[in-house]
């Protein structure tokens, strides 16, 4: 699978669990994986799990405008940048938002999320 | 250095060259460095700098909203997330943007742009 397939086929994973399962998301990373999620840091699968779990709505549909990625290294990881709407249930507007993902192979020759950033984009 | 002001003061130091002089991003980056502008896929410092030097603006002044960053592997690199505001002289509205940087640390002590992503935010 070329990379650009790879980064798409995961970011469909990504939000869909996302949005019908974020328990889910769990075992997408590992304990040396990080999340800055609006500026607020972890670090380990449950503590962002845990994060990701708490947030403020029960219910949410993403919505992916772009993709982009890059090999990010000899290690084979590879970096992937999303932008693409967040309409919470109940809410009248879509948030818009950005994200980036440091994917690093797994040897079962699957992959995990070692580094994950998002950022809402305020108008 | 922690690496959050490591981070800020790349950040501040890409953007005030990019206002200034583009081409003076040049060593910025090296063969290796990938940058994807707008979809567009670019490889190696010289393409990359042809690239920016002709984007179709003369004066342009980046304004910075948020950095985030996180390291990104054993390697000492580091990965770096900024959304903010383009303003292009002569137009009324600033455009608003997202970019990552994936630094990697060069043998001198300094850090070069290994990957480069930028993405403007459209309303």
């Amino acid at each position: 699978m070329d990379p650009d397939s790879v980064a798409k086929a995961f970011v469909d994973h990504y939000y869909s669990t996302f949005d019908t399962n974020r328990g889910g998301l769990a075992n997408l990373y590992q304990d040396s994986s990080m999340l800055s999620f609006e500026g607020q840091k972890f670090q380990g699968a449950q503590n962002i799990a845990a994060k990701l779990a708490s947030l403020p709505f029960h219910q949410c549909q993403h919505s992916i405008t772009t993709v982009d990625c890059q090999p990010s290294g000899p290690a084979g990881g590879m970096l992937v940048f999303v932008s693409g709407n967040l309409q919470l249930a109940g809410e009248q507007h879509a948030l818009k938002f950005s994200q980036m993902f440091h994917l690093m192979p797994t040897p079962q020759g699957s992959f995990y999320v070692q580094n994950d950033i998002f950022r809402l984009n305020y108008a």
